[in-house]
């Protein structure tokens, strides 16, 4: 299962956190795999060294759950690349998704802020 | 939506080759932008990507079913075992599909028979009331129409409540006289079944008085077959007993109450049947169908204070009569029932049995693929995932030996449905039907895990570091007393059936060497129903009678002729107070009863019934002549005591009852015949010339030196030369009257040997099976053993008593079982007690014997080991 590179994080909470970050990215519109990939990376100033591969399970999950849907569109250089878009259910669970996630960040900041201090 | 997508996976996974395909295309593209060379972009490319295979596996699983998919690929691969293993998996689907077809056909019979609902409107809420007198002996028996018409009018516990009476006419329509089975009903017996008509209409109140024009209501079945299914039947008239009948309605197809009727007509009580003396005549069917919510036990109380009250009311006829209120569902298959169970119970014995053998030969395939098993454990395969593997292939091979099964049962089944209704009631309606393959489903995976469960266990649970390190030969001490315990109950299951079918097969036996009291063979018999409205004097019907016995006794190769009121053996159908001088004294309720027959002068020499003293019937014993009368040894012994009966008077309550009592002479004294059963007492009989009593429903019966049965149709030209409109039934042998009269008992008895047959075939298999193995496996200690100077016939002894300590610890758990059990068979036994020592030793000392013969095999065997060869081996 230990994949190369990946950060050692707990399987679920990665899934859940990759699940989080892809719906994030296609809020700025539709984009294929490679795409997304990249953004995660670059966005995350490349803390985040996903092995591209993972994502695409991903990709089918977020669509088998209709979060967000697909379609093949033609890339920037003219390559077939099957794109990505958020739906209305995915913009409702990304809006969730992220509420809980800074609720779980800042219980985990103030569990961890005295010890720092 | 994932189900969708299982089915499509393929197209699914081709699409996400594409898709990475896209992600590598690109990515390279990019990295040869940043300067790098066409192959080295491409493979970081593909180092960014990472696995691609992988990815798609992932995928791949996420739109399958897991569990679905490791059951068709464990299925697969548990059909290539037991194809590469042809011969383990013949015999395994073969003694499976014993078992199983076994259960498959009984329980069909169960289902149709037990527990199918009759097929009637609201089953539940119809009830028989019969009169009862246990005192007389008629713990069941018929309602006399007073009766009947004050229950119906005074109880409310029932919606309605009808009366019926089966009776013969004679239908004259068609190309030749034919006797057609009728009841005489009530007019509310349609609404108590809750049976509509197909066509036209049921009978009303107006349609039941005498005097009034006929109407009939035909049976779906004769409207098929003697109307073509016309549709303009209604008001078309049908000459019945030579009186006409118009048609009201034509029935639903598949009503048919009571059974084999093929038309109703009003039951028409006139005066007399209703009148102060008919309390005392006994011959109504009595149906009713209970109010809603009202259970049986409410209805019982009800009638047995109205009974009671009836009792006080008429002392003289209704003393000692007490009603019963019965379900119509007891009364079809009350009697049935314990040994469908008792069959139940031995098919599932045999199951087991089969069971156990499959499992035995499991256990020891199971030695061969403990590495295999290994190797897969090794590899990483959960202990979980192997024993459903090795269940998942049970099931299937008891999936194929239940189809297997199927074909058994449909077979079986097909013999089943053939048994005429006095011997299996509704058997008409036996077949594999969805609730019986349902049923077969739940067997066939119950056997699945039963006899996979053990072996599946025993694979699992043993160390594969310990298989690998072992080699070949495997210390399989725990596997082995697996096995032997299967052996064990074998033996006990096959025993215990072995001497449940003992004991049938010997009351069987005693019950065939009952003399039934008259001569059967050669002889034949036929049923002529004279109509009432041609021949209502008793002269019209003697001189009938008197002519056909003379035609027949001139037809070539008849040597005897003789005419009665009813056949031996039927059941003394007809039974009527007596008295004799002592007697007279008594009520008539309190009078002793006996069967009656009305028989011509020479019944008991073509018969056989001896005479014992006095003499036969003469013709001169006629409508002029002094009545008189015969009567059986059991009459006399009882009533005469050691006075000789011949010479004295008895009385006889048939017909109307007069002021004056009839007394008749009784001339002579024949011995008995077991009308009520050859397992029964002899019936007390009383015997009337038919020239003095004139009687309608006749039997005739011819005697020949061979083959009776080439005289049926002279007897039925003869028949039609006496009267052109009179058809002949029910034309029997003597064999075949007799065959009814032990049919159930033989049936169980077949059957229940059958199964028996089966188990000790199963179980000395079985045995076999393991001692064989064990000698195969001990071929290394058998060697060393003849190598240190051990003789031929120790190592007999050695294997030949591990089996039979095996076989003496099933027989005694078997005996203690049989011991337990056989007494619900007691009712089936006849002069046999349900724990007859000599049956328990008999069949002990025989399943012994098998048992010891099927060690005896693998012991001879081990005695040939070569010592050399053994250990050389090694």
């Amino acid at each position: 299962m230990a994949k190369r590179g990946a950060p050692p994080l707990q399987a679920d909470l990665l899934q859940g956190t990759l699940d989080l970050l892809i719906l994030q990215t296609l809020v700025l519109g539709a984009a294929h795999g490679h795409t997304i990939a990249h953004v995660i990376e670059h966005r995350s100033d490349a803390v985040l060294q996903v092995e591209h591969g993972s994502l695409y399970p991903a990709l089918h999950r977020l669509e088998d759950r209709a979060w967000i849907a697909s379609f093949w569109g033609t890339s920037e250089n003219n390559r077939k690349a099957r794109y990505y878009r958020l739906t209305a259910a995915g913009r409702r669970q990304l809006a969730q998704q992220t509420s809980r996630w800074e609720q779980l960040v800042g219980a985990i900041n103030r569990v961890l802020r005295p010890a720092k201090e | 939506m994932s189900w969708l997508r299982f089915f499509r996976r393929e197209r699914w996974d081709q699409e996400r080759q594409r898709e990475l395909q896209a992600y590598l295309d690109i990515e390279t593209d990019e990295n040869i932008a940043r300067g790098m060379s066409p192959e080295d972009a491409r493979h970081a490319a593909r180092r960014k990507l990472g696995n691609s295979t992988q990815i798609r596996e992932e995928i791949y699983r996420m739109n399958s079913l897991g569990f679905l998919e490791s059951l068709w690929q464990d299925s697969r691969c548990g059909a290539r075992m037991l194809r590469k293993n042809a011969g383990f998996t013949a015999i395994a689907v073969l003694t499976l599909a014993l078992g199983i077809g076994a259960n498959t056909a009984i329980f069909s019979v169960i289902h149709a028979v037990l527990l199918r609902p009759l097929p009637y409107h609201d089953p539940d809420r119809i009830v028989i009331v019969v009169e009862s007198n246990p005192g007389k002996g008629f713990p069941r028996f018929s309602v006399s129409p007073p009766n009947y018409v004050d229950w119906r009018k005074e109880s409310s516990a029932f919606q309605s409540m009808a009366s019926a009476v089966l009776g013969d006419f004679a239908y004259t329509g068609g190309p030749e006289p034919e006797r057609l089975t009728g009841a005489n009903v009530a007019a509310s017996f349609f609404s108590v079944m809750g049976a509509e008509p197909a066509l036209g209409r049921t009978f009303l109140p107006e349609d039941d008085v005498v005097g009034k024009a006929s109407v009939v209501v035909l049976s779906h079945g004769l409207w098929t077959r003697r109307f073509g299914s016309d549709p303009q039947v209604l008001g078309k008239s049908l000459t019945l007993d030579g009186r006409p009948y118009r048609v009201i309605g034509v029935m639903q197809n598949g009503f048919q109450y009571p059974r084999g009727t093929a038309l109703w007509v009003p039951s028409e009580f006139d005066k007399e049947s209703l009148g102060p003396g008919a309390r005392g005549a006994h011959y109504l069917r009595v149906l009713a169908r209970l109010k809603p919510g009202v259970r049986i036990d409410q209805a019982q109380a009800e009638m047995s204070s109205l009974s009671t009250r009836l009792e006080q009311q008429y002392p003289k006829t209704n003393a000692g009569w007490t009603s019963r209120v019965i379900s119509l569902n007891e009364i079809t298959v009350g009697d049935i029932r314990p040994t469908l169970l008792v069959l139940f119970g031995a098919v599932g014995f045999l199951l087991l049995i089969a069971c156990a053998n499959v499992a035995n030969l499991l256990l020891a395939r199971a030695a061969g693929r403990q590495r295999e098993i290994a190797v897969r454990f090794s590899l990483g395969a959960s202990r979980m995932r192997i024993a459903r593997q090795l269940l998942t292939e049970s099931i299937l091979l008891s999936t194929i030996a239940t189809a297997a099964g199927l074909l058994f049962a449909e077979w079986a089944v097909r013999a089943l449905r053939t048994l005429p209704p006095s011997n299996l009631p509704r058997a008409a309606s036996i077949g594999l039907d969805l609730p019986v393959l349902g049923f077969a489903a739940a067997v066939a995976i119950f056997t699945g895990l039963l006899f996979g469960v053990a072996p599946a266990l025993q694979v699992t649970r043993s160390a594969p570091s310990e298989t690998l390190k072992e080699g070949g030969r495997t210390s399989s001490a725990g596997r082995q007393s697996v096995r032997s315990a299967l052996v064990v109950l074998e033996t006990m299951l096959a025993l215990m059936l072995l001497i449940g079918s003992g004991l049938l097969l010997k009351s069987f036996v005693r019950l065939q060497t009952v003399d039934p009291g008259f001569q059967y063979t050669n002889v034949l018999t036929a049923s002529v129903g004279l109509p009432a409205s041609k021949y209502s004097t008793d002269v019209q019907k003697v001189q009938f009678v008197d002519q056909l016995l003379e035609r027949l006794q001139s037809v070539q190769g008849v040597k005897e002729v003789a005419a009665a009121s009813g056949n031996p053996m039927e059941g003394s159908n007809l039974g009527f107070a007596f008295a004799t001088r002592d007697l007279q004294a008594l009520s008539p309720a309190d009078q002793p009863s006996a069967g009656y027959y009305v028989v011509s002068p020479n019944y008991f020499h073509a018969l056989g019934i001896p005479l014992l003293a006095g003499r036969s019937f003469a013709q001169e014993d006629s409508l002029g002549t002094p009545r008189v009368a015969i009567i059986s040894q059991t009459v006399a012994q009882r009533f005469f005591h050691d006075k000789s009966p011949v010479g004295q008077s008895i009385f006889i309550g048939v017909g109307a009852p007069t002021d004056k009592p009839l007394w008749r002479e009784i001339v002579g004294v024949v011995g008995d015949v077991k009308d009520d059963g050859l397992g029964e007492a002899a019936t007390m009989t009383i015997y009337e010339p038919y020239r003095q009593m004139g009687w309608r429903d006749l039997r005739i019966f011819l005697r020949s030196d061979s083959n009776p049965s080439q005289l049926a149709a002279a007897l039925r030209s003869q028949v039609l030369a006496v009267d052109k409109d009179q058809p002949v039934a029910d034309i029997l042998s003597g064999e075949e009257l007799m065959s009814q009269a032990v049919a159930q008992p033989q049936l169980r008895t077949l059957l229940l040997s059958l199964f028996a047959g089966l188990a000790l075939i199963l179980a000395s298999l079985g045995i076999y099976g393991v001692m064989s193995n064990t000698v195969a496996q001990r071929t290394h200690e058998i060697g060393v053993r003849m190598a240190l100077g051990a003789g031929q016939s120790s190592v007999l002894r050695l294997v030949l008593g591990n089996g039979m300590r095996l076989t003496l610890l099933g027989i005694a758990l078997g005996s203690a079982g049989a011991f337990a059990l056989t007494r619900i068979m007691k009712g089936f036994l006849f002069h046999v007690t349900p724990t007859d020592p000599a049956t328990f030793v008999e069949v002990a000392l025989f399943l012994f014997a098998v048992a010891l013969l099927a060690s005896y095999i693998p012991a001879r065997r081990a005695t040939r080991v070569d010592p050399v060869i053994a250990l050389r081996y090694e």
